[in-house]
């Protein structure tokens, strides 16, 4: 028993990594109608970035609280200067293109982003992760005895809390009204007075942003490398599937349902492998019993 | 038509003689990156059916590959068998991981079927390639070892016979782009074709989609597998590595770089992808301006992710495509200028 909630609670910690990672996904689409198979590479990049700035340039007598503050920030401004040359150096000129088209020019990106990692900070695999909350901070489960770190419950937090925040920024404010309309059809948007390109480089922005943080995030519970956070995708690709490549609440959801589907066959399987069979399967059998809503789009 | 054809074989022919003699004055290295470069030549040519021709867009390629190549390995290795069975048990054992891959596309379009095989490939390279349950398939951790290998009866490995091997690999792949050429015209190829653009609208005129679909997989995966199971011949032994989840993204990027739709394109891009990052890497390191340097292997990569972005944006129809339509209207600017000539006179 104590050991199924332990499984639980890895499970749900993980599946909060993978609705953070969904989200960003399921946003780039929706606002952009670009499947970004590059978000993994994007955040990996960014937090590659905070990790620097952590170990590598923080001064030794600076407050822990000061250096991560200054590396998590480093990150985001990085990855919001990266979502910005993003929309206007690429999907800016390719806006009327096929959406298989627009796939693919984010697989180039990814590839790039990839070895351009890997040229910088080597494949080496990093045993320092960036710790938001301090590590101490254990909180135990009264019923099952099962610790919990403060690290997993921010992810899960961040990651509700991104779900429904970007979920009432797209549905209430005007900017979200917006970027909808753009996605839908950029003509008629422009033709309404929508700034369709401030509208794209707002979304690659956030879009980026949202891939940064959730990588930065993820960085404690992960061979912390420059392949495993780009390889992250499929799991974030499957969660965001489940949420049919719209619903933000879905895709966390999905998440969850995702996080919980891997780690229990870990308690018979000891396997780095099965759990992408898990994700697989998951994607085929949402792809094929239920075609999701986004795909409207996505099947052209 | 009969002409035509006598014309493409002679063309493969010629390109096959040009071809078989670059090598020799090599060294090992770069004889070991010509036959490579035949080896994603195939890899990239079963991108030109599937992709170019039927519009099934798949990131595994390099999976099937994989399975080819340790299929082979497996059979020489454990069964000792002439190497020629190898291939064919390679081949065969890829065709059918390609049919049950084309399954779900029955279903899927575009962007979902890319995911689907994204995920494959993934589940390949970490999974199946990787695990010790699989160590029957894959040899373990070191891999199957392919030293003596014989094909037609004659003695076959990397370290001393290369060439035969790289003039086999070669031979083939000019036999297989010569047919891939011919099918473009035949019954099946324009079938495909009319499924490459509108599903729809071939089912409507007849086409069983469920069939050529299957067909198109399958034989993509049987190419693909073909040029992989050479690697054990020429590399001499099998490992995760080559067949890992970014070969075949790499195969997706540089098929669509050179140009999807065109069989030569596939030849191409092969050539690029075994030799330009071994030349980067022999002799790209020195000193500049005082500053020691040194480009790795990251930098190919890097390049391919950029000129990928950049043709797509610039150059939908990729590198040999867009060659091909300015020497074709340089050609008909030419004739047009003497037709006017010609009436002046």
């Amino acid at each position: 028993m104590a050991a199924f909630a332990a499984y639980t609670i890895i499970g749900l910690s993980l599946g909060g990594i993978f609705s953070l990672a969904a989200l960003g996904i399921v946003l780039i689409y929706r606002t952009t109608g670009v499947l970004n198979f590059a978000h993994g590479a994007m955040g990996m990049f960014s937090t590659f970035i905070a990790w620097q700035v952590f170990y590598g340039w923080s001064h030794p007598f600076w407050p822990g609280w000061l250096s991560t503050f200054l590396a998590v920030l480093a990150g985001l401004i990085f990855a919001a200067g990266m979502g910005l040359f993003l929309e206007f150096a690429v999907f800016r000129w390719v806006r009327s293109r096929e959406p298989v088209v627009k796939a693919v020019i984010t697989i180039g990106v990814l590839l790039a982003l990839q070895s351009a990692a890997s040229l910088i900070w080597k494949n080496n695999q990093y045993h320092l992760p960036i710790y938001l909350a301090p590590q101490q901070w254990v909180w135990v489960v009264p019923v099952a005895d099962v610790p919990i770190g403060a690290n997993s419950i921010a992810i899960i937090v961040v990651a509700l809390g991104l779900a429904f925040g970007l979920g009432a920024f797209l549905r209430y404010t005007s900017f979200g009204r917006a970027m909808r309309a753009v996605s839908d059809s950029p003509t008629s948007a422009s033709l309404w007075g929508v700034p369709v390109g401030k509208v794209g480089a707002v979304s690659w922005m956030l879009g980026s942003l949202v891939a940064a943080l959730a990588a930065i995030l993820i960085t404690p519970f992960i061979n912390f490398d420059t392949t495993s956070l780009t390889l992250l995708i499929i799991d974030a690709l499957a969660a965001a599937l489940i949420g049919g490549l719209v619903s933000l609440p879905l895709t966390v959801l999905g998440g969850f349902i995702l996080g919980l589907l891997e780690t229990y066959p870990t308690i018979w399987i000891q396997s780095i492998g099965f759990p992408r069979l898990v994700a697989l399967v998951v994607i085929l059998a949402v792809l094929i019993v239920r075609n999701p809503r986004g795909f409207s789009v996505a099947a052209k | 038509m009969t002409s035509r054809l006598m014309f493409r074989v002679l063309g493969a022919l010629v390109a096959f003689a040009l071809l078989a003699r670059i090598p020799v004055g090599f060294d090992v290295g770069f004889k070991f990156d010509a036959a490579l470069a035949v080896i994603w030549a195939f890899g990239l040519l079963s991108l030109v059916l599937l992709t170019g021709y039927v519009g099934q867009i798949s990131l595994c390629q390099a999976t099937f590959a994989g399975v080819g190549a340790y299929t082979a390995g497996m059979m020489v290795s454990s069964v000792h068998v002439d190497y020629l069975v190898a291939v064919i048990a390679g081949v065969v054992v890829a065709f059918a991981l390609g049919v049950i891959v084309g399954l779900p596309a029955l279903r899927l379009r575009g962007i979902t079927l890319a995911i689907v095989t994204l995920g494959i490939a993934l589940v390949f390279d970490r999974y199946i390639f990787q695990d010790h349950a699989f160590e029957w398939f894959t040899g373990g951790t070191g891999g199957w070892r392919v030293g003596q290998a014989t094909m037609f009866g004659l003695r076959m490995d990397s370290s001393t016979h290369l060439m035969a091997a790289y003039l086999v690999l070669l031979a083939l792949f000019c036999l297989v782009a010569l047919l891939l050429v011919n099918l473009h015209e035949s019954g099946a190829g324009r079938r495909f074709r009319a499924i490459r653009d509108s599903e729809l609208a071939a089912a409507t005129m007849g086409v069983n989609l469920t069939r050529y679909k299957l067909l198109a997989f399958g034989m993509s995966a049987a190419i693909a597998g073909m040029g992989g199971s050479f690697y054990p011949l020429v590399a001499g032994s099998v490992s995760p590595q080559p067949f890992w989840l970014f070969t075949s993204l790499q195969f997706a990027a540089i098929a669509v770089l050179m140009g999807v739709r065109y069989v030569p394109a596939a030849a191409l891009g092969g050539a690029f992808m075994a030799f330009v990052p071994d030349v980067l890497t022999r002799y790209g390191h020195g000193t500049f301006m005082g500053h020691a340097y040194e480009i790795s292997y990251d930098w190919f990569q890097i390049a391919v992710g950029v000129l990928l972005i950049v043709q797509l944006i610039a150059l939908p129809d990729g590198v040999w495509g867009d060659l091909r339509s300015r020497v074709r209207h340089a050609r008909s600017a030419a004739g047009a200028v003497g037709g006017r000539r010609v009436k002046v006179a």
